[in-house]
């Protein structure tokens, strides 16, 4: 095996291994503070995309404005979502939690499939061809940018988390909703930054990806149930967890696509996520038991 | 009799009865087809009510199981000469075996990994039906099934060729898999389910075993899910990765919700209703998947319960009634 082959390979699946991270975090922490599993995540993620589609294709508009507007729009959906939607659902059970999200999912999906059909649409920019070459590994230039985009998406959501008052008091909720409560803190208020955070990496994941992939309404489907099994892997609700295990994911899965033809590469996620359940139902990197 | 229970029995006797004439009104294809939907989707409702309804176990895998029948038998029929009886026989013991697998392994956990457990569950299937290649023949799928025969009792030889003939073969079959659900609801086993899913704790504390009850649903609707789709695929003359489509999942969920889980005749209802419907109003398979999603959500925000849920509710609110005593 060559090893600017193997260099590509891996560089490929980090940049993929990041969008799932964006993916699966917003995820993670919308289970985290509202113990809400958001079936229609995925399609949040598709709109993202498709919505990067229009705005570039459509009305011209260049790279970076488009990714900006598409994940402030994701994250403004996910302030109208919580408060149309999962609000009513506050001590609600886990099951009804996950029909209304897939009620949600199925208008979502199949509306967006009535309106643009399921033609897989590519999203051509000014960089499409445009690529950096290091020795023998070439890489183009838009798979850096979503690299950099989720790393910087990493990194802000970090900071939010551990070093302003509303991010602790997001951790405060996911961890003793009452308590939070007696100490003044408005759960509604912090549900609703969680679900407009986690639509919003959702919405930049789509943006990110859009012009490195085909754009199509089914798209976000499949993500999904991926990022599910990465959640449970990485350990529900816990957001670092969730980060390692989908960049660890990528990474395996393009290194296995590309060194052993023919494997079943999407099956890997869910057999890692069952073998996971099976002998450690925390995650690899949870504590107690919370599934 | 009560008065309501009398309705009840005329109502079935009258809906059994126009099910079993259609035929001979009208050799319709377009009306037998939508019969044949609606026998195959109330075995599969009622399965998932069963175990959701009654149990209280939220299932993705009911579609799994419905696949794992339909490539048994078309693979048994085919490839070792087996009748269709026995094969579709085989795809529901193979999917009742599975399912005890997959219940075993994640109910020790709690109800929650098994519900995300059963959806990587239907998605592998998915997956394996498409990249086993030289087993299943991959995404292009085993086309062109014979026409199936079965031998009845009385040497006759049944070719069931015709559209009328799959519509009475899955009827039949239909009516077998609801009458056995039926039984074991409103016996000892049904309460027992019940009791498991108001209160595990309490049932324990009265000498039910929940896995045992939680895993006797779960078997159960795996046969029959199975065995339908061991049937219904001759319907098809295909099976390829599609019959695993998440589309099943949702449309069955859906019968079950708005019917009202853990009520029989709510969740025959709504099959019926949902499988006319739609086709009635000739709707496209995206908009009738939206007009399922807006009704999910909206049950699910206004009423819970579904249609049973609030039948009972109606019900419970008529026996409160003050009434006046006869002088």
């Amino acid at each position: 095996m060559d090893l600017s082959v193997l260099v590509q390979l891996l560089l490929n699946g980090v940049v993929i291994g990041v969008i799932y991270a964006l993916v699966a975090m917003g995820l993670s922490l919308i289970f985290g503070v509202l113990e809400i599993v958001n079936f229609a995540h995925g399609e949040f993620y598709m709109l993202g995309a498709m919505l990067a589609y229009f705005l570039s294709a459509g009305m011209g508009l260049g790279y970076w404005p488009t990714v900006l507007m598409v994940t402030a729009l994701a994250a403004s959906l996910g302030y109208v979502l919580y408060e149309a939607l999962l609000v009513s659902l506050r001590g609600e059970s886990f099951e009804r939690s996950i029909l209304l999200t897939l009620g949600l999912s199925m208008v979502l999906q199949n509306g967006a499939v009535f309106l643009f059909t399921t033609t897989p649409r590519m999203m051509l920019t000014g960089l499409t061809y445009r690529n950096v070459t290091v020795g023998d590994v070439r890489v183009s230039v838009l798979r850096l940018f979503a690299l950099g985009l989720g790393l910087t998406a990493f990194a802000a959501l970090y900071l939010i988390l551990y070093r302003t008052r509303v991010g602790k008091a997001m951790r405060g909720v996911a961890q003793n909703r009452e308590a939070a409560l007696m100490v003044g803190i408005d759960p509604r208020a912090v549900s609703r930054l969680a679900v407009a955070i986690g639509i919003g990496l959702s919405g930049l994941a789509g943006a990110a990806l859009a012009p490195v992939y085909a754009v199509h309404p089914l798209m976000g489907f499949s993500f999904v149930f991926k990022a599910f099994a990465i959640i449970i892997i990485g350990g529900l609700g816990h957001i670092s967890g969730a980060a390692i295990a989908a960049v660890a994911l990528g990474i395996l899965e393009s290194l296995v696509g590309g060194v052993l033809p023919l494997v079943m590469v999407d099956a890997l996620a869910f057999i890692a996520m069952i073998a996971i359940l099976l002998f450690r139902p925390q995650g690899l990197f949870g504590r107690g038991v919370r599934v | 009799m009560t008065r309501g229970g009398s309705l009840r029995t005329a109502s079935v006797a009258l809906g059994a009865g126009t099910l079993l004439a259609v035929p001979t009104w009208t050799g319709n294809e377009y009306v037998l087809a939508l019969g044949v939907s609606f026998a195959t989707f109330s075995v599969l409702a009622s399965g998932l009510n069963l175990v959701y309804g009654y149990t209280g176990l939220l299932s993705f895998a009911q579609v799994g199981f419905f696949g794992i029948g339909a490539y048994t038998a078309v693979l048994l029929v085919l490839e070792r000469g087996w009748s269709l009886w026995t094969g579709a026989a085989a795809g529901g013991v193979l999917a009742a075996a599975v399912g005890l697998v997959i219940g075993y392994s994640s109910l020790r956990l709690s109800r929650h990994a098994f519900a995300i457990v059963s959806l990587s569950f239907a998605l592998l299937c998915m997956i394996v039906a498409r990249d086993w290649v030289s087993l299943t023949r991959g995404s292009m799928g085993i086309p062109g099934l014979p026409t199936p025969t079965m031998n009845l009792p009385g040497g006759i030889h049944w070719r069931i060729a015709k559209p009328a003939d799959f519509y009475y073969l899955l009827l039949g079959f239909a009516c077998a898999a609801q009458a056995m659900i039926y039984v074991v609801v409103t016996s000892r086993l049904g309460r027992a389910m019940r009791a498991v899913k108001l209160n595990e704790a309490l049932a324990q504390s009265q000498g039910i075993n929940p896995l045992a009850y939680k895993l006797l649903a779960l078997a159960l609707s795996a046969l029959l899910a199975g065995a339908v789709g061991g049937l219904f695929v001759f319907y098809l003359t295909i099976v390829d990765p599609s019959i695993f489509d998440f589309y099943y999942t949702e449309t069955m969920l859906i019968m079950v919700i708005m019917g009202g889980p853990g009520s029989f005749w709510g969740v025959l209802l709504s099959t019926a209703v949902l499988t006319a419907l739609p086709d009635a109003l000739r709707f496209t398979t995206d908009l009738r998947m939206v007009l399922y999603g807006g009704v999910l959500i909206a049950v699910m925000l206004v009423f819970p319960g579904g249609l049973g849920g609030w039948l009972q509710r109606r019900r419970l609110a008529r026996w409160r009634r003050p009434r006046s005593l006869p002088s």
